[in-house]
């Protein structure tokens, strides 16, 4: 994708051909300061590493970058009345746009919220949208909706941090979209939706993988970091406890956890990172939470099959931005094409993410292709299959040697009183060559992306 | 407005300008013992870490230095660092990222040092020494803004007292720094604290300044 021959990108390539490649390690040190680490349990044991990185940047035009932001507006929007309608009037299920099994079935839809409609009606604050360039037709592809906690946001930032500082030439010569205001989006979300008080961000605390970032962040945003012992839920207001014992009152809270775990008394009992009593406090409409509750039916691998017409159904427009092409074996026609088409389909589980239950029919066997055909009949409603995208390679700077790796992009939707996105995002690439699975969580590594001119 | 800190988040930063002055006061010690060990006293690394309730053997000054900051006993200073920096991670909020950054630098130091099979050499120390320098300069500027730093500052004072003592320093230099714990839990609490320090043996001096933190930091709520 970064074609020499286009213009942004031959911009980078002249000045890149004049900088001093032994800097790279200086780079790499640099970055360390950052220690956006992640964690994670392997063999039982606490393991914390950084997350492999490339210097050589993704470039997309600013031209290009404004379509795409457009079709990112008007997805977010259409989602966020989606999951607002569904949770109050849920007049798309009885028009019959989406079938109301896909919905009622899903595991992110929580019954409990009917009928209740948070602050400001907004329910997706931060979004991650991931999305791949389609070498057939040059155009970007919507590959999933991330509409409940999506992280990653650290990563470009600390990485724009450390070039800006070693490699400043780039950003003397060229114009590139400054990236810093991202957390301003976020502080301005939480502020909008603030239902009188201090803004904090939870977390799970100091061992879940992603909590550098969410440290970091906080740090960004201005928020206080708090784990759930620090908070407290009296009278159905939240207060955050102050070192002296004082207690303030928590207008909004950006939480880094997922519904399951959130209050021990409303969803999972078990739960030892949740503060209890945050939900009977919200269903009060005393403390924002973002994301909303519930969101999880909306980035469903099943409900993005209608996300387009959501578009048409809320916002009476055509999608700017396709899904891949997808097919649903709950409807006959889909599950026939599925069984005749398998071998070069990529079958996914809509209760896995983070690249795991993906199958990529043209690397099984007949005999798992057969079992595969197998248990699709048997839970239609778990799977949706997808043709499979021949998305653009990034180059990358691996080894003192510049190669081809798979690489998608995550781009970031807030929504306040505005719908901003941000003019950056994260792009992530294989580290082995023809792997399609670009995860952190499946051995991926991440660039930093510049929106040009 | 009053800072807003968690109980977790003060008690990091307390810890923080704990181990980060005995790291600096350590290393300006085995610095002096290291000069002495090479043809002045033998024995001068023994009797400083007999302070720390340590009996250290070694064959000469390098060694001194490799098992004085690295050895397997409770004074080690990687594992002091390695403190330092999860106290950092966790009041990350509150530190500003010079702060940080220069914390991570100071154990990725640390750790190098110790994963490689040289052995430590006075250039180490004076490059830790001088990148603690750099934390204290750049946590001293967030100082003028932030009040969440007076955990920092306690915590440094508090060790400062603590090492003096047990090293046998002079006890007006401590006295001195005890007014100043005063001070800035005065402002903390709003409790003022007139004790006479002079009639107080070192033992109990210890005691009530480890305890100064207690009566400042609480996981309780006060007040409904």
């Amino acid at each position: 994708m970064l074609d020499k021959s286009s213009d942004v990108q031959s911009k980078f390539w002249e000045i890149f051909s004049k900088q001093d490649r032994k800097k790279v390690e200086e780079f790499k040190t640099y970055m360390d300061k950052f220690a956006i680490n992640f964690n994670l349990y392997q063999d039982g044991n606490f393991i914390e590493q950084s997350l492999p990185f490339d210097i050589i940047p993704r470039i997309i035009s600013k031209s290009e970058f404004s379509k795409m932001e457009k079709g990112l507006v008007q997805r977010i929007t259409a989602l966020n009345l989606f999951l607002e309608d569904l949770y109050t009037d849920a007049k798309i299920v009885k028009a019959g746009i989406v079938p109301e099994e896909f919905v009622y079935e899903a595991k992110g839809y929580l019954k409990e919220f009917a009928g209740f409609s948070p602050s400001k009606k907004i329910r997706t604050h931060i979004n991650g949208i991931d999305l791949v360039k389609d070498t057939k037709n040059d155009e970007w592809v919507i590959l999933e909706d991330n509409l409940r906690v999506p992280s990653g946001a650290s990563y470009p930032l600390s990485i724009r941090d450390t070039y800006r500082k070693i490699y400043p030439d780039f950003f003397e010569q060229l114009k590139i979209e400054p990236i810093k205001q991202y957390p301003s989006y976020i502080a301005d979300s939480m502020n909008y939706v603030n239902c009188g008080g201090i803004n904090v961000v939870l977390t799970p605390g100091r061992f879940n993988s992603a909590y550098y970032e969410h440290s970091y962040l906080a740090e960004k945003i201005g928020a206080q970091l708090v784990r759930a012992s620090e908070l407290c839920v009296i009278d159905k207001k939240v207060y955050f406890k102050n070192y002296n014992g004082k207690k303030i009152r928590v207008g909004s809270v950006y939480r880094r956890l997922d519904d399951d775990f959130l209050d021990p008394t409303f969803f999972n009992p078990e739960s030892l990172i949740g503060v209890p009593g945050i939900i009977d406090a919200y269903l009060s409409g005393n403390v924002a939470i973002m994301n909303a509750p519930g969101n999880g039916v909306a980035d469903d691998k099943g409900i993005y099959y209608f996300v387009p017409k959501m578009i048409q159904y809320y916002l009476n427009e055509e999608p700017i931005l396709q899904n891949a092409p997808t097919y649903l074996p709950y409807f006959k026609e889909d599950m026939d094409y599925i069984f005749n088409n398998i071998e070069k389909l990529v079958i996914k589980d809509v209760a896995e993410a983070g690249g795991y239950g993906v199958s990529f029919g043209h690397s099984m066997s007949k005999t798992q292709l057969e079992d595969m055909k197998t248990i699709i009949a048997a839970h239609p409603r778990r799977f949706i299959a997808q043709e499979l995208i021949e998305f653009y390679d990034e180059k990358c700077y691996l080894h003192n040697e510049l190669k081809e790796r798979k690489a998608d992009f995550r781009a970031y939707v807030v929504v306040g009183e505005d719908v901003k996105v941000w003019q950056c995002g994260l792009t992530r690439y294989a580290l082995e060559a023809g792997n399609y699975l670009v995860n952190s969580s499946q051995g991926g590594g991440f660039k930093d992306t510049w929106v040009m001119e | 407005m009053e800072e807003l800190l968690t109980a977790n988040s003060a008690t990091s930063l307390y810890w923080l300008g704990r181990y980060l002055e005995r790291v600096e006061a350590t290393l300006m010690e085995v610095s002096i013992a290291y000069d002495n060990i090479i043809d002045v006293d033998k024995n001068a690394g023994v009797a400083l870490y007999k302070n720390f309730d340590v009996d250290l053997s070694y064959s000469n000054a390098l060694d001194f230095l490799n098992i004085a900051l690295l050895g397997e006993h409770n004074a080690n200073l990687k594992n002091i660092v390695v403190q330092i920096r999860e106290n950092a991670i966790i009041s990350r909020t509150q530190l500003g990222e010079d702060s940080f950054g220069e914390i991570i630098e100071l154990h990725t130091l640390f750790k190098n040092v110790s994963l490689a099979t040289s052995y430590i050499d006075y250039k180490f120390i004076d490059n830790a020494l001088s990148l603690i320098s750099e934390i204290w300069g750049s946590l001293s500027k967030r100082q003028q803004r932030k009040q969440s730093n007076s955990f920092i500052i306690l915590g440094k004072l508090v060790e400062e007292v603590d090492f003096h003592l047990r090293l046998d320093k002079e006890k007006v230099l401590s006295l001195v720094i005890l007014e100043e714990i005063d001070i800035i839990v005065e402002k903390l609490t709003n409790i003022t604290e007139s004790k006479d320090y002079k009639e107080i043996d070192k033992h109990e001096i210890v005691s009530l300044v480890n305890a100064k933190i207690d009566m400042i930091v609480t996981d309780e709520i006060s007040s409904i």
